[in-house]
């Protein structure tokens, strides 16, 4: 089994107009067996930006830990927030630091950059980054992901619009695959406000 | 006096005097004023500016105060560059306790750390002293609001009340007269411009000399590091009445 798929996720990030949202489950695993339903694989770096971690979930929270203090200095030495753009440049710079021995981990980053302009990317577990205009997906059920974004995005949705699709994509996704799932963590994200939801779904 | 002895930082002199650090502290004496008051409900800073010219670039950073993790402020006195320096020092090593230990660095652990850094350039190496004193302001869940004043030794100790750079022991004489143990904030805020005003050179008191800041909880109960902006800080020098010359005000 390969070590990326050790701890079981899903995650989501979607773009919307002016707005964007960021999906994970809940599962955390040991291959087949459940240890956790309320595992956290989205964090918040700022009030206008996410990051979720997939893969092992221990790298993903010594990365996550590694990233917050970098951010911290950044925020005290330039009095003000990183933005998206330059944040995902930073993971990348991290992941390829370990090149030959590396964090077993695929982050997710969403956020609002310059006038309220969402952003998005992933990357893979060394770095390379992939940026997208709609919709990036990672984790074990990252392929049933694929087709379910591919299928039911629509360019420029409302909040409340994108809140659904977003968890509609994700619990029929997480539900093919038997390492995510156990319901939902949504993050929607506009200029004003963060709504943060739980989605119940089949719990298995 | 012994000026043979002076030029390395590393040795004392025969009467068991390090001649470095003290000229150190000489540099600070002629830096602009910094005052620390702790009350029952928060910390608050108050800088005095040296360098005001109308040339002067205007932003938002300020010169005196100075942000190092979300729980911890200082003010400074002495030269800007080497205190440049160890508040980046101080930052990182807040974030690294922070990274280890997943929960922010207690305040008197903060500035030992950080005087553990000033004392290693009195004892080896053979580099000068830093010239800078800071007053560290902050809370932590142990022992609440802390105070602490730490100079060019890596000495420090936590105070009631402190004041570093020009003119400090006139304003610490006068904290000491007028400090008392169960003083607010807001009281505080006042005293302090009230002795900054009386220690400070200049004729005349404008929030353009003056840097003010607070570290206080809010209702929710996380710290917040607030600085006081230049248009509060007017109202609130209206206020308490020190924006008259310091001879006029008694």
């Amino acid at each position: 089994m390969s070590i990326f798929e050790y701890n079981g996720s899903a995650l989501v990030a979607m773009v919307g107009k002016n707005c964007f949202a960021i999906a994970s489950d809940r599962r955390l695993g040991v291959q087949l067996q459940t240890i956790a339903t309320d595992f956290q694989r989205i964090s918040k770096i700022h009030d206008r930006l996410f990051l979720g971690l997939s893969g092992l979930a221990t790298d993903a929270q010594t990365l996550y830990q590694r990233l917050l203090f970098r951010h911290k200095l950044y925020q005290l030495r330039e009095e003000r927030d990183m933005k998206p753009e330059t944040f995902a440049n930073l993971v990348s710079a991290l992941l390829y630091e370990k090149r030959f021995g590396p964090y077993f981990c695929q982050p997710v980053i969403a956020g609002l950059g310059d006038e309220d302009k969402p952003f998005i990317c992933t990357m893979d577990s060394i770095g390379a980054k992939e940026l997208a205009k709609d919709f990036v997906v990672a984790g074990t059920a990252s392929e049933s992901l694929y087709g379910a974004c591919e299928s039911m995005f629509k360019e420029d949705m409302e909040p409340e619009e994108l809140f659904e699709t977003v968890s509609q994509a994700l619990l029929s996704s997480v539900d093919r695959d038997c390492l995510s799932g156990w319901g939902g963590h949504v993050y929607v994200v506009t200029p004003t406000e963060v709504k943060e939801r739980i989605l119940k779904g089949r719990m298995d | 006096m012994s000026r043979r002895y002076d030029s390395r930082t590393t040795i004392f002199s025969p009467e068991g005097r390090l001649y470095q650090v003290e000229y150190a502290m000489e540099a600070i004496g002629n830096a602009g004023t910094a005052i620390g008051i702790l009350s029952k409900d928060g910390a608050v800073l108050v800088g005095e500016k040296k360098v005001t010219s109308k040339l002067l670039q205007t932003s938002t950073s300020t010169e005196k105060m100075y942000k190092i993790d979300d729980h911890v402020a200082c003010a400074v006195a002495g030269i800007m560059s080497d205190a440049n320096i160890l508040i980046n020092t101080a930052r990182v090593q807040a974030q690294r306790y922070t990274y280890a230990y997943q929960e922010p660095m207690p305040v008197e652990q903060l500035v030992q750390s950080l005087c553990d850094t000033k004392q290693g350039y009195t004892q080896f190496g053979g580099l000068r002293p830093f010239g800078v004193s800071f007053l560290f302001a902050g809370w932590d869940k142990n022992y609440g609001f802390q105070l602490y004043m730490s100079d060019p030794s890596g000495n420090y100790s936590g105070w009631k009340a402190a004041a570093i750079g020009a003119n400090n022991q006139a304003a610490q004489s006068m904290l000491k007269q007028d400090y008392k143990d169960d003083i607010t904030r807001e009281e505080a805020v006042q005293l302090a411009l009230k002795v900054l005003s009386k220690t400070m050179d200049s004729t005349s008191l404008t929030s353009e000399k003056l840097e003010l800041a607070e570290v206080f909880l809010t209702p929710s109960g996380n710290v917040n590091y607030q600085v006081c902006s230049p248009d509060s800080l007017s109202k609130l020098l209206l206020k308490f009445g020190v924006t008259q010359a310091a001879t006029e005000a008694s």
